[in-house]
């Protein structure tokens, strides 16, 4: 019990162990609920509940009707877990804190500021989540339970993510890769 | 409601993973396209090999059916991965991630992040109809499975898959200890 409490104090585990542990979770998701672990489809539900209130005619359709309806889903629950999750892993180690920019390294690549930072994660974002639409799924709803499914498109979509994430480095990082 | 509970439960527990991985650190995200910090490959690449041996055992003990498996349709599978990509490596984070370090205070998650997300989600959905369709015709294999493509037995599939992943887990500490045996001499 004391040596629990002492891994969950640490802030940091072996990414082995830290994987196993989500591996776990996968299979328990399909074993209780009969679901897959997703994160990307909970902000297409969640875009569909605001523009279908605030914009009922442009968000009338298709998708929004009928493959991605509005409202709060598994997915969506699952997703408050996760931030849960976070914000304990971060009590338990004490790194709980409120940051404005939260990496050194973009820091010393980009300057100081957090404006430039948030333009950048924003615009980032609404990359991700299109390229996540398109694909079928997110690094954990298509690479991580399309993969322990075995499904092709896992790996397709992880060797694709790969090869533009280490191009897009590449270029940012230029000599200092 | 227990469907609700266990959802936010598994939640809590794919959130901690991913935050005491470091995960949810633009640097960890964006080194391991450098190739100087292989955590997110490692935690990756485990989970797949856990999960894979689970479900299918839990599968072949007739205790499970397989939910509805992601669709296999190449081009956009490729399309949307490389895009995805792009933005991994420009945000640091992917949308499990982000959520979870937003937990963790961090704003630059939180707000551009979360907002992003969004923003992204109601683009697609809008343009959706005159895209999706097509791009998902090209080479649609519908919800296939590797052992039922290439009619190969599952165990093995999974067997091999743990081995590439263990020679290459090797491969990659190996490295970095020579790098810093060099730095200590």
């Amino acid at each position: 019990m004391d040596w629990l409490k002492e891994q969950f104090k640490k802030e940091e585990w072996s990414p082995y162990v830290a994987g196993a542990v989500l591996g776990v979770v996968g299979i328990l998701a399909v074993l209780l609920s009969d679901s897959l672990l997703g994160a990307s489809g909970a902000f297409e539900n969640l875009a569909g509940t605001i523009g279908q209130t605030t914009a009922p005619k442009l968000f009338d359709n298709l998708y929004f009707n009928y493959v991605m309806p509005p409202g709060l889903t598994w997915s969506g629950i699952l997703l408050i877990g996760v931030f849960l999750g976070g914000m304990l892993g971060a009590w338990s180690s004490r790194t709980w804190k409120l940051r404005l920019n939260s990496d050194e390294q973009w820091k010393q690549v980009f300057g100081p500021s957090w404006p430039k930072r948030w333009l950048l994660a924003f615009l980032g974002a609404i990359v991700l989540e299109i390229g996540a639409g398109i694909a079928g799924g997110c690094t954990s709803g298509l690479a991580i339970s399309g993969g322990m499914l075995l499904a092709p498109a896992a790996f397709i979509f992880i060797g694709a993510m790969f090869a533009s994430g280490i191009a897009t480095a590449w270029l940012v990082y230029g000599r200092r890769y | 409601m227990t469907g609700n509970l266990i959802a936010l439960v598994l939640g809590l527990f794919f959130g901690l993973s991913l935050q005491k991985a470091g995960l949810t650190k633009y640097h960890k995200i964006v080194n391991v396209f450098r190739f100087t910090d292989f955590a997110v490959l490692k935690f990756m690449m485990t989970t797949l090999i856990v999960s894979m041996a689970g479900l299918y055992t839990l599968k072949w003990m007739g205790l499970i059916t397989f939910p509805g498996v992601p669709a296999t349709y190449i081009a956009g599978n490729v399309i949307g991965g490389l895009i995805f990509g792009v933005g991994m490596a420009f945000s640091g984070y992917c949308p499990g991630t982000c959520v979870a370090g937003s937990g963790e205070g961090k704003l630059d998650y939180l707000i551009p992040g979360l907002l992003g997300f969004t923003t992204g989600a109601a683009i697609y959905g809008l343009i959706y109809p005159s895209l999706f369709p097509k791009i998902s015709a090209i080479a649609n294999m519908g919800s296939i499975i590797i052992p039922d493509l290439w009619n190969l037995n599952s165990a093995l599939v999974i067997i091999f898959f743990s081995l590439l992943s263990l020679f290459l887990f090797y491969l990659i500490d190996r490295a970095r200890m020579q790098r810093q045996d060099k730095m200590t001499e």
